[in-house]
C-alpha cells in the first residue's frame, strides 16, 4: 500500500488524463461553478470511485455522467477519484441564509447525519464529504433519495430523507454549502 | 454497555468495514510478498497420514479446529481438573498488529503459525515463543469486508501453510521460510469478497469458502491444488435454479416464519429468479470433512440483502444451511435449511463438528452437529442430513419470528446469536458440547434496497436496545439427549469459540480479558487469567518436550467492539 500511495501522490504532481474533460462542467480542480454539478474537490477518494462505477454500470444514471464512465477502465476511475480528492476547495459564491442555515444545523444534529459523514462532514471512504458542497446539489440528492430516483447506497439515505420535509431539505441545503 | 450490532456487520460500520487506496493503518499498508527474519530451524512436513490422525494426535495442533472432525478436543491431560488452577503464563508473543484477533493457531513440531488481522503470519517457536518468521500481506487496491480486518488461521499440509486474505486471495506460503510458493485471485473483492476463514488442506487440495453475505456476492466453497493454486472445482452455495426450494412455512424447529409465500410466489413468477447472482450465502469458518465418505460438511450464512426479503421470494436455498458435498468433486450430496427466507441474519456460523451421538431409536449414528444464531445446537445423520433432534434453547427468545418492520421489531436472541462464528467443542468423555453464546436484545428494521454495486446491502439496520442488558452464556449441551448439562453467565456477550481436553477442561475467553477453565463435568470454574485484552479468539493446546501448553489470542474484537490488543498469550504448569 505504501507503492500505491506513492503512485498516486505522483498523480497528484500531473494531472491523470481525464480531469482536462471534466473541468468543463467540474470546474478546475473540481470546484464546480454550474447549477446542479457537484463540487468533486476534497471528496473521498472511494466515495468518487464508487460512483464513476455505479454511472458505469447502471446503478446511477446521469445523461451527462453515464455516457462519461463508459469508457473508464477501473485504474482509470481510481486515478480520477485519487486525483480529486487531493485537490482543494475553494469558497463558493454562493451566501447560505444565516436562519435557514441555523435550522439545517439542528435538522442535522437531530438527524445523526454525522454518524456516518463523520464531524464537520467530511466525509469517510464510501460516505462522502458534503461540507461545503454546492446548495442546488445537496437538494437535488436529498429530493431524488426521497422520491427513490437515487437508489445506488443500499436504501440508507432513502432512509434518512424520509423524515425531511422540503424545508428541511432546503435548510440542510444552506447549511451544508456554508461548512 | 451499548454496542453496534454487527456480524450483523451494521451500517455505520460499513464506512469502517471499507479501506481503500492508501487510506488506512499502516498494519496494513507496509505489506510485503516475501517474510522477513529467519527460517525456521528445522524441516516441517505434515503428510496427510498426520493430518487425519489429527483427532488423537495429543502433541500438536494441526487443525484450526484440531482435526477433520473440528470437535476442538485435545486428547492430554497433563493440565487436568487438579491442577489447572496453577497454570501460569508461560510467554506472550506480541504481534505487531493491534486490531481484533479471532485466530487459531497451528502448532507443528513445536512450531506455532499464528495469524492477526490484516493477514500477518508469524513462525514461532512454541515453547519460547520466539520469532522466526513474519509474513506480511501486501493487499490489493480494494478490500471489502464485514465485521474486522480478521484472519482465523492457517491451515499446514507438506511444507505449506495456507491462507485466506482480506483482499480475496488463497496464498501458500513456504512453511520454514515464510516465502510466498503462490498466490491465487478467489474472486472480485470489488463485489464484495474477502477471506478471513482459515482453509482446510486435504489430499493435496485447499478448501476455502468465502465472506460477503452483506455484499449481495454469490457465496461459495471452492478447492485449489495445493501445489499450484489452481482451481480444482468450485460448489456455489447460491444455486441458479431450484433455490425458491419447498416454500417451508415453519422453521426447523417447527415454529412459524410469518412468510406471505403468496406473495413471494407472485414476485418470481413476475420478476424471475435472476436475483441468485446477489443473493449472499457466504461460509465463514472451516469446513469438516468425513475422509471414510470423501464428504465435506460447512454451514452457510444469510441472503442479501439481510433484511429486505421482498426481492428475494422463496427459501433462498442454501442460506442458512447446513450443506454436505463431494471432496472430490464438490457434487452436492445434501443440505438442511435452519430458517428459511431469513429476514433477521439469524444465519449459520459455527462451524460444523462430526461425531456420534444416539439416534431416536438410542442408537449411536454418525452426526454432524451446528450451534446456531437461533440458539439450538442442531444434531443430523451425517449421511442424509435428518435432523435428529435440536437443543434446548441456550438463550432467550422472544416474539420469533415478528417481521423487522420500518421503525423496528423486538425479537430474541439478537441478529448476532445465540452461537455467532464461534466454534463450539465436543468433548467425547462427558457427551457435552460447549457453546459460547450472545444475548444481544435488539430491533429489526427492514428498508426497500436495490443491490448497490458491491456496497454495504443490508437492507435496513439491526440495533442493539440500549436499556436492554447484554451478557453471554457458555453452555454445555448432552447431543443424545438435547438437554443443557450446564451454563457459566458471563458479563459479556461471548463471541471467540471454546477448547475441551482429555484432562476434564473446557476454555473459553471474555471480551473483558478473562480467559477460563472449567470442569467439563459440572461447570465449575477452576481458574481464571486476566489477559489485559478481549480474550475473543479460540483457544488451542499442543505439547513441546513432554510439556503441555494451552495458547489464546487476546486481541479483543471489531464487531463488538472489544478492547483491542496484539498478543498470543501461552499457558503452562510451573
Amino acid at each position: 500500500m505504501i507503492a500505491a500511495a506513492l503512485a498516486s501522490a505522483g498523480a497528484a504532481a500531473q494531472a491523470p488524463p481525464g480531469p482536462e474533460v471534466c473541468d468543463g462542467c467540474h470546474g478546475k480542480d473540481g470546484n464546480s461553478a454550474l447549477p446542479g454539478i457537484p463540487v468533486l474537490a476534497g471528496q473521498t477518494s472511494r466515495y468518487l470511485y464508487l460512483q464513476l462505477r455505479d454511472f458505469q454500470e447502471g446503478r446511477r444514471s446521469s445523461d451527462q455522467m453515464t455516457p462519461m464512465a463508459k469508457s473508464l477502465s477501473r485504474d482509470a476511475m481510481r486515478s480520477l477519484a485519487d486525483w480529486y480528492s487531493k485537490q482543494k476547495q475553494t469558497p463558493q459564491p454562493f451566501k447560505p441564509d444565516p436562519d435557514k442555515a441555523r435550522l439545517g444545523a439542528a435538522k442535522a444534529a437531530e438527524t445523526l447525519c454525522t454518524m456516518c459523514h463523520q464531524g464537520g462532514f467530511l466525509g469517510q471512504n464510501e460516505i462522502p464529504r458534503v461540507a461545503g458542497q454546492r446548495y442546488d446539489y445537496v437538494v437535488k440528492q436529498l429530493s431524488d433519495f426521497k422520491a427513490r430516483r437515487r437508489t445506488n447506497d443500499a436504501g440508507n439515505m432513502t432512509s434518512v430523507s424520509n423524515t425531511l420535509s422540503d424545508a428541511d431539505i432546503e435548510n440542510l441545503g444552506h447549511y451544508l454549502a456554508g461548512l | 454497555m451499548q454496542r453496534m450490532a454487527f456480524k450483523p456487520r451494521s451500517v455505520a460500520a460499513a464506512a469502517l468495514a471499507l479501506t481503500t487506496f492508501g487510506a488506512f493503518a499502516q498494519a496494513e499498508i507496509a505489506g510485503q510478498a516475501a517474510a522477513s527474519g529467519s527460517p525456521v530451524p528445522r524441516n516441517i512436513s505434515v503428510p496427510q497420514a498426520r493430518l487425519d490422525a489429527a483427532r488423537g494426535d495429543g502433541v500438536n495442533f494441526l487443525h484450526s479446529n484440531g482435526s477433520y472432525e473440528q470437535t476442538r478436543y485435545y486428547p492430554a491431560d497433563r493440565i487436568n481438573t487438579k491442577n489447572v488452577a496453577k497454570l501460569k503464563p508461560a510467554f506472550i508473543f506480541q504481534t505487531e498488529v493491534v486490531e481484533s484477533m479471532e485466530t487459531a493457531p497451528i502448532v507443528v513440531d513445536g512450531i506455532m503459525y499464528v495469524t492477526t488481522s490484516y493477514n500477518h503470519v508469524y513462525a514461532i517457536d512454541a515453547a519460547t515463543g520466539k520469532e522466526f518468521w513474519h509474513y506480511k500481506h501486501k493487499q490489493g487496491p480494494v478490500t471489502t469486508y464485514c465485521c474486522g480486518p480478521n484472519n482465523r488461521g492457517v491451515a499446514v499440509m507438506g511444507g505449506q501453510v495456507f491462507m485466506g486474505t482480506l483482499d480475496a486471495k488463497l496464498v501458500s506460503l513456504d512453511a520454514k521460510t515464510g516465502k510466498v510458493l503462490w498466490s491465487t485471485q478467489i474472486a472480485d473483492p470489488e463485489a464484495g469478497y474477502s477471506e478471513t476463514m482459515a482453509p482446510v488442506a486435504v489430499n493435496g487440495k485447499v478448501l476455502i469458502g468465502t465472506n460477503g453475505g452483506e455484499y449481495g456476492i454469490r457465496g461459495f466453497v471452492k478447492a485449489f491444488d495445493a501445489s499450484n493454486g489452481k482451481e480444482l472445482w468450485s460448489f456455489a452455495t447460491i444455486p441458479d435454479k431450484g433455490h425458491e426450494g419447498v416454500w417451508a412455512a415453519n422453521d426447523a424447529t417447527g415454529r412459524n416464519m410469518l412468510r406471505d409465500i403468496a406473495a413471494e410466489k407472485k414476485q418470481l413468477a413476475d420478476k424471475g429468479g435472476d436475483f441468485y447472482k446477489t443473493l449472499g450465502g457466504g461460509v465463514w469458518m472451516a469446513p469438516a470433512i468425513d475422509r471414510d465418505t470423501s464428504t465435506v460438511f460447512f454451514v452457510v450464512g444469510n441472503p442479501s440483502p439481510d433484511l429486505y426479503g421482498a426481492e428475494r421470494p422463496g427459501d433462498n436455498l442454501y442460506t442458512d444451511s447446513i450443506v454436505a458435498i463431494d471432496l472430490n468433486t464438490g457434487a452436492y450430496k445434501w443440505h438442511y435449511q435452519y430458517v428459511a427466507h431469513d429476514v433477521w441474519d439469524l444465519d449459520a456460523v459455527s462451524p460444523v463438528i462430526l461425531t456420534e451421538a444416539k439416534g431416536k431409536d438410542g442408537k449411536m449414528r454418525k452426526v454432524a452437529i451446528h450451534g446456531g444464531k437461533t440458539g439450538h445446537v442442531y444434531v443430523h445423520d451425517r449421511a442424509t442430513g435428518e435432523l435428529i433432534r435440536f437443543s434446548e434453547a441456550m438463550v432467550p427468545q422472544e416474539n420469533m419470528w415478528v417481521l423487522p418492520t420500518k421503525d423496528g421489531a423486538r425479537m430474541l436472541p439478537g441478529a448476532n446469536g445465540g452461537v455467532e462464528w464461534s466454534p463450539m467443542a465436543f468433548n467425547p468423555k462427558t457427551r457435552l458440547v460447549y457453546a459460547a453464546n450472545l444475548h444481544q436484545p435488539m430491533t429489526y428494521h427492514v428498508e426497500q434496497a436495490a443491490y448497490p454495486g458491491g456496497k454495504l446491502w443490508l437492507g435496513g439496520a439491526f440495533k442493539v436496545i440500549a436499556s436492554e442488558k447484554q451478557w453471554g452464556r457458555l453452555a454445555a449441551v448432552n447431543i443424545d439427549t438435547g438437554k443443557i448439562a450446564w451454563k457459566f453467565d458471563t458479563e459479556q456477550p461471548l463471541i471467540g469459540g471454546v477448547l475441551t481436553t482429555a484432562g476434564g477442561l473446557v476454555f473459553n475467553g471474555e471480551g473483558n480479558g478473562l480467559f477460563r477453565a472449567f470442569d467439563a463435568k459440572t461447570g465449575k470454574k477452576l481458574w481464571e487469567y486476566q489477559c489485559g485484552a478481549g480474550v475473543n479468539a479460540p483457544a488451542v493446546s499442543y505439547t513441546v518436550g513432554g510439556k503441555q501448553y494451552v495458547a489464546v489470542a487476546a486481541g479483543g474484537n471489531t464487531q463488538l467492539d472489544f478492547k483491542r490488543g496484539n498478543s498470543v498469550i501461552v499457558f503452562a504448569l510451573p
